[in-house]
């Protein structure tokens, strides 16, 4: 569907559908895909870009693809073309002085890429970072992860700065009605975006609302939040963490005062919608039954920045990576998410360099100190315990630099994806590693599980079926029934997190990192293995050949 | 929304003792399966674990299990009349439309021949959609050999050219040596068009591909089936995967071009 009101899926699909018009040339699936397209109701000089495309989508005959290809050839590749009568569609060209390419515009994009973690992918791609099909795929990607201020900011700085020029050219220099009217139709569009994203930002379509609660304060609102919430944030339970010292680990509060929010958490957050383990169903005889939920009462959960990043990441195995599976879902759709203000980091932390230190999508936000509480309320539903607070001006900060950083190494090709696989370099760590799982167990974002039944008494078949968090650094991970095992050495169970955190899940569902940089793995190893001199020792040994031998 | 993840009653129609290590459960069943498809089976006390089809028809489907392991061990206490809690089928099948009309080499490894059995059955039914079928199955030794009845009914197929190899020894009726030993024989450079099934241990299935090309025959004409350990078998446990591949979701059948670029 074509933008028909600015709800975001429909803003994505445009963004998504005009970044493949300019990526390559129309294809057959492409043509039919677009001629049966229901074009929505518009004006102005969109409703024209409508009209002219649908014009030649209908009046196009059996040589379409090849008049295409030629215009697309001419017009964006300035095929044939000695004199300029073309429309090179990157920002480069149309901002330098010179009319070349990869110039500022060209750096800048990629630095704003790279600090999104967003990196070439593959051999797919061999065109320039600010090719317009690369910035409308980025402006994709930002209407469903980033902010609208980043949005807006992009669109101004970038796509509008040089896109009218561009759809000027293709109004000269296309043969056919079709690239004339794609033309139009993504000036008009941009257009329309840049004052539907300064009405959103200027205006605070954001609905939020900011107080400041003092400590006393609070205790009522958490009685009233309890009739219908769960709590969850990360708590001290003393004497229980590692090396004698205390715990920090999520559990329900009863008072504000109990989150701890200046020590980072050795567990992740995920644990409060998908338990270690977890009771899926019951055996009665002949008879299986699916385990309820236990109440409908919702769940409030205090996160950082890069735990809400990689709940998005849980979310996508879970309900994204096949069927969606119900036990996640029906416990993830009952957590609102309170970002915990995460300004400094800690030590081991790399979420910056993972494109993981913000995060945009949460209820409510929260800077706690001894004295009291400055909330940004976003979720309606959260308002009115808030509103007779003290109204402020407050919205969360971000931290801005780690001392470390993530390289992730690049590997374009399954060529390369087999040396990586193959180098000698794992081998360190068949002895190192004593597959306790721990960095598993920590992590935010590992989501792999076993199943588990449970039978009641020898006798009879009655029992129950759970589901508990399984770790690839687990000798037996790939032990089949039948004894066959995939992994054999911890060598090749190290490279296969590393390789799953860093390449394989961004390679399969695209825009980001598994990872998202929280240092809780290098935190826990018993044996001081460090996650992170692990990925980026890769990348050296990449780059310097070394490891190979 | 549906839970996917809930196994359903099925009851045992009767057990078939195959070798002293393997049976066969013959279990009610009245959907539609796929050739090379799997269920995930309910293993008494254990869990669950991903089985292949080995057999189907009118109102049931076969699995055939290795008694090893703690794992499978639960399984052998069913019997005809009890309930075995499945769900399935999963897994993208072997691309039968494909082979019709040419030659087609199925090679397989002990349980390997499970996956590939129902579709043996099918074109030893339906000759007239095959040109050939060569088919070579190899064993560790007379104990371990399985399907004894239907090896025979595949022998005598017109259609079919058999060998059925014993690793270290030879019987009447079995040749001695690996699958492997045996590749050269099928005729690649006489087919006009040929596909090749490959199904058994991993290390049986790199060194049978291996073969094949060797004698000719062209990577993208070759399909392997993968045994991985499954917990969910529906993308979310995490045993199966390979680099950014789950079996359970774009495998368990992959065309060799595929799957020898995957790196465990």
């Amino acid at each position: 569907m074509m933008i028909s009101k600015l709800d975001n899926a429909s803003r994505g699909q445009m963004y998504a559908l005009l970044s493949r018009l300019y990526r390559a040339e129309v294809d057959g699936e492409l043509l039919d895909a677009l001629k049966a397209l229901a074009l929505p109701q518009a004006e102005g000089a969109l409703a024209e870009g409508y009209a002219l495309l649908k014009n030649y989508l209908d009046s196009c005959g059996e040589n379409a693809l090849e008049e295409l290809a030629v215009d697309y050839a001419n017009l964006f590749l300035a095929a044939g073309s000695a004199d300029g009568a073309a429309a090179i569609p990157c920002e480069s060209v149309y901002t330098s002085p010179k009319r070349i390419f990869m110039q500022d515009a060209w750096e800048d994009v990629s630095r704003r890429y790279a600090g999104k973690g967003l990196g070439r992918d593959g051999a797919v791609n061999d065109l320039h970072e600010d090719h317009l099909a690369l910035e409308l795929e980025f402006m994709t990607w930002l209407v469903e992860h980033g902010s609208p201020e980043e949005q807006a900011d992009f669109l101004s700085t970038h796509l509008l700065d040089w896109v009218p020029a561009f759809a000027a050219d293709i109004e000269k220099y296309a043969r056919w009605d079709f690239y004339k009217a794609v033309g139009r139709i993504t000036a008009a569009f941009l257009a329309l975006e840049g004052e539907f994203l300064s009405t959103l930002v200027s205006g605070g379509a954001r609905q939020s609302r900011s107080f400041s609660v003092r400590a006393d304060r609070m205790a009522p609102i958490f009685t009233r939040l309890k009739e219908k919430y769960r709590i969850f944030a990360p708590k001290r339970f003393p004497g229980r963490g590692p090396k004698g010292g205390d715990l920090i680990r999520y559990g329900r509060i009863d008072a504000i005062t109990d989150v701890v929010y200046n020590e980072k958490a050795h567990f992740s957050a995920k644990e409060v919608f998908y338990p270690v383990s977890q009771t899926m169903l019951y055996f009665n005889g002949d008879h299986c039954t699916e385990k309820e939920l236990e109440d409908d009462k919702g769940i409030l959960l205090f996160v950082r920045p890069c735990d809400i990043n990689a709940i998005r990441r849980l979310d996508q195995i879970f309900l994204h990576n096949g069927q969606p599976d119900l036990y996640y879902a029906r416990m993830r759709e009952k957590v609102k998410l309170i970002l915990l203000e995460c300004r400094e980091g800690f030590e081991n932390c790399f979420c910056v360099s993972m494109g993981s230190n913000v995060a945009w999508d949460y209820a409510a936000a929260v800077r706690i100190d001894d004295i009291c509480a400055l909330t940004e309320i976003c979720d309606e539903e959260l308002l009115p315990y808030f509103q007779d607070e003290v109204p402020i001006e407050f919205a969360p900060e971000f931290v801005e630099e780690n001392r470390r950083a993530a390289r992730p190494p690049r590997i374009d090709s399954r060529e390369r994806l087999g040396q990586v696989c193959q180098l000698d370099y794992w081998n360190q760590f068949d002895d190192g590693c004593i597959a306790c799982g721990g960095c598993n167990t920590v992590c935010p974002t590992c989501s792999c599980f076993d199943t588990v039944d449970i039978i009641y008494n020898e006798t009879s078949r009655d029992g129950e079926r759970r589901r508990v968090w399984s770790s690839c650094m687990l000798r037996d991970f790939t032990q089949t029934a039948g004894g066959g095992m995939a992994r054999k050495t911890q060598g090749a169970n190290m490279r296969f997190k590393v390789l799953h955190k860093m390449y394989d899940y961004k390679a399969r569902f695209g825009v980001e990192h598994m990872c998202v940089g929280c240092g809780r793995c290098i935190d826990r190893c018993p044996k001081g293995i460090d996650y992170l001199d692990a990925v980026n020792g890769l990348t050296d040994a990449l780059a310097g050949g070394k490891g190979d031998g | 929304m549906e839970n996917i993840m809930l196994p359903e009653p099925h009851k045992i129609l009767s057990v078939l003792k195959e070798t002293k290590a393997e049976y066969t459960f013959r279990v009610e069943y009245h959907g539609e399966t796929r050739h090379g498809q799997f269920f995930q089976l309910s293993i008494p006390k254990v869990g669950e674990a991903p089985i292949s089809v080995s057999g189907s028809g009118d109102g049931y489907v076969e699995f055939t299990i290795r008694k090893v392991g703690r794992l499978t061990q639960g399984v052998f206490g069913l019997q005809s009349g009890d309930t075995l809690f499945m769900r399935g089928p999963y897994g993208k099948p072997f691309p039968v439309e494909q082979f019709k009309g040419k030659d087609l080499v199925v090679i397989c490894g002990g349980t390997g021949m499970a996956p590939v059995k129902t579709m043996l059955n099918h074109f030893c039914d339906h000759p007239e959609e095959i040109n050939s079928l060569h088919l070579i199955a190899g064993f560790k030794d007379m104990d371990c050999v399985l399907f004894t009845g239907e090896l025979e009914k595949f022998r005598a197929q017109e259609k079919f050219h058999t060998v059925y190899a014993l690793d270290n020894s030879s019987a009447p009726g079995f040749e001695a040596g690996m699958v492997t030993a045996h590749i050269p024989k099928v005729p690649f450079g006489e087919f006009a068009d040929y596909n090749v099934a490959i199904v058994g241990p991993p290390v049986m299935m790199r060194f049978a591909a291996l073969e094949c090309l060797k004698n000719g025959a062209a990577e993208d004409k070759i399909w392997v089936s993968f045994e991985r350990k499954m917990s969910c078998a529906l993308g979310k446990c995490g045993h199966c995967k390979i680099n950014e591949t789950y079996v359970c979701l774009e495998g368990p059948v992959f065309n060799y071009s595929f799957a020898k670029g995957l790196f465990d």
